[in-house]
């Protein structure tokens, strides 16, 4: 096949732009392309909609990086980056991504700025090794998320979102603009390691529990 | 430990743990505990009020409301003194870098000396712009930082080299010639694509990191979402967690998730790219089927169309041991390599809809070859 222009294929990618990959749905994203567009123009009202929406979220990508103490003053930076950039989003329907991107970027500038990744655990005091971590620790709320933090990004983002703001997975895929095939797929990888780390004395020796 | 998986390797991961997945279903006491424990560490602060920051909003967008023909002044002002701007800035200093109206990324000196084209990016903030046929260059002691507000940052390891091809409003294409990349990328899918020595990828909205070695061989790692990996027809689409190599003239090999044996990644590296004689191939595939776990259907799936006929009978019956064919999928298609089966069964790993896959695929079929050196 006779390769194309670097237009021709400009050309496809613009129409491919009309099928979003996210999975999330169609009243949600006019909803939040309506709340964008009013709060560009200066509607408080909306940006406070779009806080509520999007709070945990953030809240939670953060949590899965930063140290817990940070996460709160994070999280309203990420909404004032946000709001400071609002004119130059382009697909107001991609906002969830978008603040998604945002937060892990400002996640990393923490990280960059100040405190090295091998403090995260500083606000909780607690160590884990894996598997024998509530064996030598009391299993508290602290130690599971310390072991939830030393999963891969993709896995620990997902499950905090999951387990500490208490989204479901459709709610995880439509906030981030992951789909549900990935939203899953973090879920169930995610819980399968962080059960390795916690060992068997957390799931009260009832492997059978395993993803039935 | 990694338990309870042989009760329930047969089961597609999409219809396992409905109450992880969304709450319903019969309520696990683990993850209920997990939720309770956790759950201390929850958002619950209520929306602050932002007030300095809509005072500039709406003073930016203050100019909207002045009568149309008002607006003529300011805009022919602000183009007068642009242009007086740029013929000027152009006589004075012309090796200055790209302002920052100029469609590119603006470029972030982390540490060292990163160079754009001759220039240093330096200065009293150390930034600068990279333009459309320019290129970003790291020596050993550089890092820098790239970033575009309406399609994502890249962060530039040492001795990386990477120049930027296009800058257009749905198509951002860059090269890396060599180095390391990481990218997290808020462009709508597909928009984004960076060309290597040996493969295009396409970002299907996603973050991960991408390496080039001098030979030009490469290897991508996805942290989220999806990657799309081509050369030449061969194809490997890479989702979170997974990771899949290329090699100049023969591109993608198979993906694999990185917790995968050793011996597992090994014997699937021969396979992919060594010369190998076909009793060393047949060794190497065998090792990677008897390694292989219900995990690494991914894998599997790949090799499918990656084997020849005999060797697709072994890979098509470990592959249905973990992930059962689903209705209208028959061995005989599979062995046949008939395309709807091959995505029927895909659609039953639980990675996601290969229909997305599919459509980009179609689009992006017998585009240009990856960028060559230099």
């Amino acid at each position: 096949m006779a390769s194309r222009s670097g237009d021709q294929v400009d050309l496809l990618a613009a129409d491919l732009t009309r099928r979003p990959v996210m999975k999330e749905s169609a009243p949600e994203v006019s909803e939040d392309a309506m709340l964008v567009s009013a709060a560009r123009d200066g509607d408080r009202a909306a940006f406070g909609r779009l806080y509520d929406r999007y709070a945990r979220m953030v809240h939670g990508i953060l949590l899965a990086k930063v140290p817990a103490s940070e996460v709160d003053d994070l999280v309203q930076d990420a909404f004032l980056r946000a709001l400071r950039r609002l004119p130059t989003l382009r697909e107001d329907g991609s906002f969830g991504a978008w603040l998604a991107a945002i937060t892990r970027n400002l996640a990393n500038d923490y990280h960059r700025r100040s405190v090295p990744e091998t403090q995260l655990a500083d606000d909780t005091e607690n160590e884990i090794s894996p598997g024998n971590a509530v064996r030598e620790h009391p299993a508290t709320a602290a130690v599971i998320l310390d072991a939830v933090r030393t999963l891969p990004d993709a896995y620990k983002e997902t499950l905090i979102l999951r387990l500490v703001e208490g989204m479901t997975g459709p709610e995880i895929a439509a906030r981030t603009g992951l789909t549900h095939g990935s939203v899953r797929v973090n879920l169930h990888r995610g819980m399968q390691q962080l059960r390795a780390k916690l060992g068997p004395d957390f799931s009260g020796n009832r492997p059978e529990q395993e993803m039935r | 430990m990694d338990t309870g998986n042989d009760r329930t390797e047969n089961q597609p991961i999409a219809e396992k743990n409905e109450y992880l997945w969304d709450g319903s279903g019969e309520p696990d006491p683990e993850i209920q505990r997990l939720e309770g424990l956790l759950g201390k560490f929850r958002h619950d602060r209520p929306a602050p009020t932002f007030p300095e920051i809509f005072a500039e909003v709406v003073r930016d967008r203050r100019w909207r409301f002045f009568p149309r023909r008002m607006r003529l002044f300011p805009v022919l002002a602000t183009t007068a003194a642009v242009v007086a701007i740029v013929i000027a800035t152009f006589f004075m200093n012309a090796k200055k870098p790209l302002p920052a109206t100029v469609a590119g990324w603006d470029v972030s000196r982390v540490t060292g000396s990163p160079r754009i084209g001759s220039l240093t990016v330096s200065g009293k903030d150390g930034k600068s712009r990279l333009g459309v046929g320019q290129m970003l260059e790291t020596d050993p002691q550089s890092r820098a930082s790239l970033e575009a507000d309406d399609t994502g940052q890249i962060e530039v390891d040492p001795s990386t080299r990477l120049r930027l091809l296009t800058m257009g409003a749905s198509l951002k294409r860059i090269a890396l010639d060599r180095g390391t990349i990481h990218t997290y990328i808020w462009a709508p899918a597909g928009q984004f694509v960076v060309d290597t020595p040996s493969a295009m990828t396409v970002d299907l909205g996603c973050a991960y990191t991408l390496h080039v070695d001098d030979s030009g061989a490469g290897l991508v790692r996805t942290s989220l979402g999806w990657v799309g990996f081509k050369l030449n027809g061969h194809e490997a689409f890479i989702p979170a967690g997974a990771a899949c190599a290329t090699r100049p003239k023969v591109g993608p090999g198979t993906p694999y998730f990185e917790d995968a044996s050793s011996e597992f990644r090994a014997a699937l590296t021969r396979f992919d790219f060594d010369d190998s004689t076909l009793q060393q191939r047949a060794t190497d595939l065998a090792i990677v089927v008897s390694q292989s776990r219900p995990g690494d259907a991914l894998t599997l799936w790949h090799l499918l169309a990656r084997v020849d006929d005999q060797q697709r009978i072994l890979v098509c019956d470990r592959l249905a041991r973990f992930v059962p064919p689903p209705a209208g999928v028959t061995k005989e298609g599979i062995l046949h390599l008939d395309q709807p089966m091959l995505d029927l069964w895909w659609n039953q790993l639980g990675f996601d809809d290969i229909s997305v896959w599919r459509h980009w695929e179609r689009s992006w079929s017998g585009a240009t070859p990856p960028a060559q050196e230099k």
